[in-house]
């Protein structure tokens, strides 16, 4: 698990944009069903999905159409009801709880579309969380790191405040930061930029380029904004639930 | 990790003052039960001191207005000495071990004054009636006959209180306020000391006591002359009237009474078992009560707290993990309601409240403390394993 945590960039393959793609995850005939007392959602219906190393995908479709619940997949936050999911190429389903915990803490930085920061806990504090998580990481190194990922969302002068004391989206930004603060291999990133101005936006999506194309992270992003998916290398549409390009 | 549980406790006080106080409150509730309850539980166990199996009581009564002369009383003894089954027969005052009569008074030594003791009047032969544990010295003899004050042995607990560390045969002391002029019969000398003896009630503490040697005496005036028969093992209901019978053969005007020591010590403890019973049941009421109340405050705490779990697990913790971190930080916010509840119930013995030893409360703080330990561990561990259980996804969708 340890050679996951290495961020150096020699030691990924290129980006996706050629040949010899080596696929990090793949959906295979996903369906994803709500069973509520009164209702059954179909949120996901028969979703197949390759998502390639070094690839910066955005995922847009109408409101309700399932996008987060796909992201949550892929972040192994869930489970499909049926279908699946390939981690490396090997089936989620194969791995153990402990092994899942490292491929969340150390393989995939997650951005809420709600950010779900921790209220108790101090901006820093916040961005520190999936770093606690490392066993080999000291709490200097913590720290430090974490406030580097700040000083990149461009919040350095916030890191003492608690999430009740900021606009969302700096908060926002807060839950960037802790997506960005592990040196994830993967980014997904569920409307990363909803809730920022544009210029804030234009920042946040010029980070992620960055770390697209310079440290070869894969990022899924969920985006409603034409604009910023046509950065993207590919454009997945739902609707209803359903791929539909 | 361990700075960010100690952030995360400081930076949910306003939470965490709640438990503590509940976990302050139910360790004081449980010291004050388990004290108690040992304290009972500690008596019970707690030797009498003397053998009280194969005694039995005899009460010989004159009647109102009748005299017992001594030649009549001395007659009766020899006699019912004399019976097969009968081993030996001590004269005694009216405080019997276990009967609701009791003489008690404070003693002096040079300033050093006793709580009250229990004071009895007994013969030569008390010893080998009651078989009192003998420590130092002697029981009394007839060689005390031409003792210019009056004998005495004493139970540990008094020698220490009145002589401490100094060697106690042949000091003499006096009742605490003796008056004017002291008779030399009230100077007591002590002539030997036994084990701490407990003749009140199974529940009862041992508490100090001595006896006084019954000097030769003229009994005219006595109504009532008490006595402790030793008889042989499996003796019953026979020599029991054989022992009747032979006072009234002795003189036709005296009543006698014979009963079993034990049996006065089993209906002794009905009385007592009303109130402790009755104190455990409230004890243990109250403990379940305190328990369910820690359970359902940390368990709300825990349950509030789903959501932050679920992002914890979506962030790379494993089930394992949030049940110790959750358990780090209950255990360390238990501690300081236990460390509150603890310096208040160490008031207990360090100002020696009701006079009780130190211990029962030392282990009451303890059992305490174990008690909310355990209820915490529980209540931290569970509801976070079970949150950590469910899918982050579905975790986080709660707040
Ligand atoms: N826990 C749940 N229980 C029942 N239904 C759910 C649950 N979560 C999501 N759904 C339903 O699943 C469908 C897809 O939801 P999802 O959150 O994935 O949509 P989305 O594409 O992210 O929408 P938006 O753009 O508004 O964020 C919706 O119809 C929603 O009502
Ligand atoms: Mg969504």
């Amino acid at each position: 698990m340890e050679n996951l945590l290495a961020t150096s960039p020699e030691t990924r393959s290129q980006p996706a944009a050629g040949l010899g793609a080596t696929p990090v995850l793949r959906l295979t005939n996903i369906e994803k069903v709500y069973q509520t007392k009164t209702i059954e959602t179909v949120a996901l219906n028969q979703v197949n999905l390759t998502i390639n190393r070094g690839e910066f995908v955005s995922v847009m479709g109408p409101s309700g159409c399932g996008k987060s619940t796909l992201l949550s997949l892929m972040g192994l936050l869930d489970e499909p009801t049926s279908g699946t999911i390939e981690v490396d190429g090997r089936a989620v389903q194969s791995y153990s709880d402990r092994e899942l915990a490292g491929l969340r803490n150390l393989k995939i930085g997650f951005v809420f579309q709600s950010y779900h920061l921790i209220n108790d806990l101090s901006v820093v504090d916040n961005v520190e969380v999936p770093l606690l998580y490392r066993k080999s990481m000291g709490g200097r190194e913590c720290r430090q790191r974490a406030l580097a990922a700040l000083d990149k969302v461009g919040l350095s002068a916030r890191t003492g405040h608690f999430p009740s004391q900021l606009s969302g989206g700096q908060r926002q930004r807060v839950a960037i930061a802790r997506a960005l603060a592990g040196g994830p291999e993967i980014i997904l990133a569920d409307e990363p930029t909803g809730n920022l101005d544009s210029v804030m936006g234009e920042e946040i999506m010029d980070l992620l380029l960055g770390l697209n194309r310079q440290d070869g992270v894969t990022i899924v992003m969920v985006t409603h904004d034409e604009q910023q998916a046509l950065k993207t290398q590919r454009v997945v549409r739902f609707f209803d639930g359903s791929q539909v390009g | 990790m361990l700075r960010h549980l100690f952030t995360l406790i400081w930076n949910r006080k306003r939470a965490n003052l709640l438990l503590i106080s509940e976990v302050f409150f139910s360790f004081v509730v449980l010291f004050g039960v388990g004290a108690v309850l040992i304290t009972v539980g500690k008596n019970y166990f707690t030797p009498h001191g003397f053998n009280y199996e194969d005694v039995w009581r005899l009460e010989v009564r004159a009647g109102q207005g009748l005299k017992m002369p001594r030649a009549e009383l001395d007659d009766v003894v020899r006699q019912v000495k004399a019976l097969p089954g009968v081993r030996t027969v001590a004269l005694t005052s009216g405080n019997l071990p276990f009967i609701f009569n009791t003489n008690n008074s404070a003693f002096a030594y040079k300033g050093k004054k006793s709580p009250p003791t229990n004071y009895y009047d007994a013969d030569d032969h008390y010893l080998e009636a009651t078989q009192l544990h003998l420590r130092e010295g002697r029981w009394f003899t007839q060689t005390d006959d031409g003792s210019n004050h009056r004998p005495v042995v004493i139970t540990q607990d008094l020698r220490e209180i009145l002589f401490g560390d100094e060697p106690a045969l042949g000091k003499i002391f006096t009742f605490s306020e003796p008056g004017p002029n002291i008779k030399p019969e009230d100077e007591f000398q002590v002539m030997g000391v036994v084990d701490n003896v407990n003749m009140e009630s199974d529940f009862s503490a041992p508490i100090p006591a001595m006896w006084k040697r019954l000097i030769p005496y003229d009994t005219t005036h006595w109504e009532t002359a008490s006595m402790l028969v030793r008889v042989a093992p499996g003796e019953g209901g026979v020599l029991q009237e054989k022992i009747a019978r032979t006072v009234a053969g002795v003189t036709r005007q005296w009543t006698t009474e014979v009963r079993v020591v034990n049996d006065d010590r089993l209906h002794r403890r009905m009385f007592t078992l009303v109130p402790v019973v009755g104190l455990c049941i409230m004890g243990l009421f109250l403990i379940i009560n305190v328990a369910l109340g820690l359970f359902g405050v940390l368990w709300y705490n825990i349950s509030q707290r789903r959501a932050e779990i679920g992002l914890r697990r979506a962030m790379g913790a494993t089930g394992a993990g949030i049940g110790w971190q959750f358990l780090g930080e209950m255990m360390v916010v238990t501690t300081f309601g236990v460390v509150l509840g603890a310096v208040l119930a160490a008031q207990f013995p360090l100002l020696n409240a009701f006079d009780l030893p130190a211990e029962p409360y030392l282990l009451a703080i303890g059992a305490a403390a174990l008690a909310v330990y355990l209820i915490t561990a529980l209540c931290a561990w569970q509801p976070s394993r079970l949150a950590a259980g469910i899918q982050p996804a579905v975790a986080l969708r709660e707040e």
